[in-house]
């Protein structure tokens, strides 16, 4: 449930808010409705992460990778560059990186604060 | 421990966000920029592109259509001059928004403001060379012209309308990547980017390091090493060409000043960055019977495209043909009456006066012997990341003191050439309304509307080049010369002196110009005007003459041409330099003294044909070969790294060359035992052999003059990855096809006039300006390849082409 809900409310949410509103998307859900610290970061994680590379996959394969490719060689600043595939899972996993870290807060701030509270 | 833990992640969260939203030296925010939703992923274009498009936009009076063809170039049909304006910025900023931004941030002297300290020198450079200062004339020029006002604020607003379009992610990427946002466009940064072109093509200047040689070596050196007219040249203007006019009076040189030039910055010896060509052949030499027009203007290259190519319609204009980002209407094109094209006139038109300042205040100078008031201009250079700089420029009348004694900065390359202590007089300052001498183009119809649209022409001086209907053809060295003395401006002036100044201007009807010579064709390659028997001075010294001469030559004899005989002529890989002295060099050589290795290479250098082509090991050769020449021979005497000098030109050295083998300069004055020319002839091919050998081994296919070459266009910004690959291609600075690392031809046209008017073109880049559009470097290849695209020339709305792939309605909102 807190994969799905991450996932959803991010992905409506980033079209009108800049990137960085997938940490608190994360960090409320995980502190309202998560269970154990380790499965929030994970849900977090895997939520954003999938978001991500979809959103990613759905711009550069009808660009054939063109611009990847091209910001690949400017990451790197090397004619070589990286494989597009690379800068996608690199996408991702920045993106899940911080909402994983995000859920993970969130968690913990519903273990620290939401017992006393009941 | 709870509370720890959730301390300790939630900082960590935080930090995490926030540092990637943060630029992190010149890396982009990681997190903003590799976000899918708005990032760097969004600006991947799709391959299949929206073929129907409604827009409403406010700001235009009536509805315009648009048709874009296979390679995305808008075809623009309004029913007035405000939409059509309105419409080229809207479309211009969607494909170039970014480079018509940086540009103009290049040319005020506003980069610091968005990449940081690196970028102070050259803002504070520009500002202090007056480009502030002269685009503000421009635009009080412009906007008095209500004609000219019109298409200028249309154009503005047209920009502003895509501008407030976008949301951060619609930017373009290199916004992205450089963690800025664009901002309003306003009539002046179509002035800068004016202006911008005389900084590129009329700001070069050698008196600085003239003078030096002068106080060196004495005038008779100079006048033997620095002639007025070169020795060998093939003028714009036929020689024979009658001048038709009543000369206005010159006034008489002055004779005694030999200012003082400052010392102790180190140069180097600038690379020949022109190479444009442009000729227009009489329908009799053409198989339809009508002219034919060409024009390959030569520039740095970049990419996006320097040029945006566009066709403009309306009841009473149907233009085609490149445009400069950020400037309403075409600068090269056609209609269906007329072609036009332009190459660079190296005419004089910047000066540097001495000034004797009061005292260190800076607040009066002396001029006539009287002390005159300066005018001080404060610039802000706004720093991103730092605190805002304020600089004053001194004004006097003769124009902005660019460096004061002391002021000069150390390893700039771009100052290398200018004299601190000195004011400059530049065309570029002055008020001017050159957008209207193209507009007057776009819509005129035959010669006299030609001339008419040449009158309101200033800077940076062209060869205007005109073909037309009427079986007219004509070339017209044209824009603002000054009036001067025979070699006013070869040394630095005294700013004191009023027979020093600028007397007024060569009226401008008697601009060098020649209609339907005889010989059938007229042409240009930025080589001298005219003849010694042009009764003003326009410079001392122009580009050489080799792309011309070959040019004419081959025009001569030229009957039945055809577009593609003008095509294969721009592609001429042929050196007349390489003509004029191979020969003569090859027996100049000590073959004794070769190794085996260098024996073989000779065998190559001896049996090529002087033709830059990519294939050719021998032109790589000798490419090498005559730059250490040139080198070996002058080097020694001035190459000073105290007193800056210069050296004397391709021209004068193969003079020295062919007919002064005994030449006391190919003695190398700083060695015990003399040179002989088969001496130093010997050790520069030596040197060619060894450094082709450290570079791609021995002689092997890597000494191709392709692979040599290496020719690719990078990125505006110089963002790796965002320029060409490297290209496989021929050329020099000395062949037609004056195609060297990065500099080239910007624009290739070639015109058909006719009922069936054929047009053809092509740039090294593409429509669009997004490194992630397959519209971005789509004409790379082809460009290369010395081909060219037949151009879509649409007479009306209702013609129906198949190379039309979308059209677009803009409607009033």
């Amino acid at each position: 449930m807190l994969f799905i809900l991450i996932l959803l409310i991010s992905l409506i949410a980033q079209f009108f808010l800049p990137w960085w509103v997938i940490a608190p998307i994360a960090f409320i859900l995980a502190a309202w409705m998560g269970n154990k610290p380790s499965k929030s970061f994970g849900n977090g994680f895997s939520a954003i992460f999938i978001l991500w590379a979809c959103m990613a996959l759905l711009h550069t394969l009808p660009n054939e990778n063109l611009l990847a490719n091209r910001v690949g060689q400017v990451l790197t600043s090397s004619e070589k560059g990286m494989p597009w595939l690379l800068l996608v899972l690199l996408t991702a996993t920045l993106g899940g990186l911080v909402a994983g870290v995000s859920a993970l807060a969130g968690a913990y701030f519903k273990e620290a604060f939401g017992k006393r509270r009941r | 421990m709870k509370m720890l833990k959730f301390l300790f992640t939630a900082v960590l969260a935080l930090a995490l966000t926030w540092g990637l939203n943060q630029k992190w030296g010149s890396a982009p925010p990681m997190g903003k920029f590799l976000d899918p939703f708005q990032g760097f992923w969004k600006n991947a274009e799709s391959k299949n592109t929206a073929t129907e498009n409604t827009l409403s936009l406010d700001g235009l009076n009536n509805g315009v259509s648009v048709q874009f063809d296979d390679q995305r170039i808008p075809h623009i049909f309004a029913e007035n001059n405000h939409d059509l304006y309105f419409t080229q910025g809207y479309l211009t900023a969607k494909d170039r928004l970014w480079q018509m931004d940086f540009q103009t941030r290049f040319a005020s002297g506003r980069l610091a403001e968005v990449i940081g300290p690196k970028a102070i020198e050259i803002d504070r450079f520009q500002r202090r060379m007056g480009m502030g200062f002269g685009a503000e004339n421009m635009v009080k020029t412009m906007m008095k012209d209500p004609e000219v006002a019109e298409l200028m604020n249309a154009y503005a607003e047209g920009v502003n309308a895509y501008i407030h379009s976008l949301k951060p992610g619609d930017y373009p990427i290199e916004f992205k990547l450089l963690d800025y946002a664009p901002e309003e466009w306003t009539p002046i940064n179509s002035a800068y980017l004016l202006k911008l072109m005389s900084a590129t093509l009329a700001s070069s200047s050698n008196e600085f390091y003239m003078t030096n040689i002068l106080k060196k070596y004495g005038p008779d050196v100079v006048k033997d090493l620095f002639p007025d007219y070169p020795y060998r040249e093939d003028p714009i203007i036929p020689s024979g060409t009658a001048w038709n006019f009543k000369k206005v009076p010159v006034p008489s040189a002055t004779t005694t000043t030999e200012p003082t030039a400052t010392t102790g910055i180190k140069t180097k010896e600038k690379d020949e960055v022109i190479g444009s060509n442009n000729w227009a052949v009489s329908g009799s030499k053409t198989s339809t019977g009508l002219p034919m027009l060409e024009n390959d203007p030569h520039l740095d290259l970049t990419l996006p495209s320097i040029w945006y190519q566009v066709q403009l319609v309306t009841k009473d204009m149907n233009v085609y043909g490149v445009s400069i980002p950020g400037a309403p209407g075409v600068i090269i094109g056609f209609n269906s009456k007329v072609a036009w094209g332009v190459t660079n006139v190296g005419s004089d038109v910047l000066d540097w006066y001495k000034i004797s300042f009061k005292d260190q205040s800076h607040k009066e100078y002396l001029y006539n012997n009287q002390w005159k008031a300066v005018k001080p201009r404060i610039e802000t250079i706004k720093v991103r990341g730092d605190e805002t700089i304020s600089d004053t420029v001194f004004y006097t009348h003769h124009g902005p003191v660019v460096y004061l004694e002391n002021q000069k900065p150390k390893n700039f390359s771009k100052a290398d050439n200018i004299p601190a202590g000195y004011a400059l007089r530049w065309i570029a300052h002055d008020g001017s309304n050159d957008v209207k001498a193209f507009y007057m183009l776009n819509k005129a119809s035959n010669y006299a509307d030609y001339r008419k649209a040449l009158t309101y022409y200033t800077a940076p001086a062209q060869n205007f080049i005109f073909a037309s209907m009427d079986n007219d053809i004509a070339i017209t060295p044209n824009g603002y010369f000054p009036l001067k003395w025979k070699g006013q401006g070869k040394f630095l002036l005294d700013g004191n002196n009023p027979n020093d100044e600028w007397h007024g201007r060569i009226p401008a009807d008697q601009n060098p110009t020649v209609k339907n010579p005889p010989r059938g064709f007229v042409s240009s390659a930025n080589q001298f005007s005219t003849d010694p028997s042009y009764p003003y001075y326009l410079h001392w010294e122009f580009a050489g003459y080799e792309r011309a001469h070959r040019i004419n030559k081959r025009l001569a004899v030229m009957t039945k041409a055809t577009a593609d005989s003008l095509r294969n002529l721009q592609n001429d890989n042929y050196s007349v330099f390489a003509e004029n002295v191979l020969a003569n060099l090859n027996a100049s050589v000590n073959t004794q003294k070769l190794n085996a290795a260098e024996k073989k290479a000779f065998e190559v250098v001896i049996k090529w044909n002087k033709f830059y082509n990519a294939t050719e090991m021998g032109a790589s050769i000798f490419e090498i070969w005559q730059k250490q020449l040139n080198k070996e021979i002058w080097a020694d005497e001035f190459g000073d790294q105290q007193n800056l000098m210069r050296y004397p030109s391709r021209d004068r050295t193969v003079e020295l060359l062919l007919n002064e083998p005994n030449s006391k300069w190919f003695d190398k004055v700083n060695t015990p035992q003399k040179e002989s020319k088969n001496d130093v002839v010997t050790a520069a091919f030596k040197f060619a052999v060894d450094s082709l050998t450290r570079a791609y081994g021995p002689q092997n296919d890597q000494w191709q003059w392709g692979m040599v070459k290496h020719t690719h266009v990078p990125h505006l910004a110089k963002i790796a990855g965002f320029g060409s690959k490297t290209l496989f291609n021929g050329g020099s600075k000395t062949s037609v096809n004056a195609t060297s690392e990065s500099n080239g031809p910007s624009w290739r046209m070639i015109v058909a006039l006719g009922k069936d008017l054929k047009a053809y073109g092509v740039y090294p880049g593409g429509e669009s300006g997004n490194p992630g559009s397959f519209y971005y470097d789509d004409m790379v290849n082809t460009w290369s390849e010395g081909k060219l695209n037949e151009l879509v020339y649409l007479r009306n709305t209702k013609q129906a082409s198949d190379r039309i792939i979308a059209t677009w309605k803009f409607t009033k909102k």
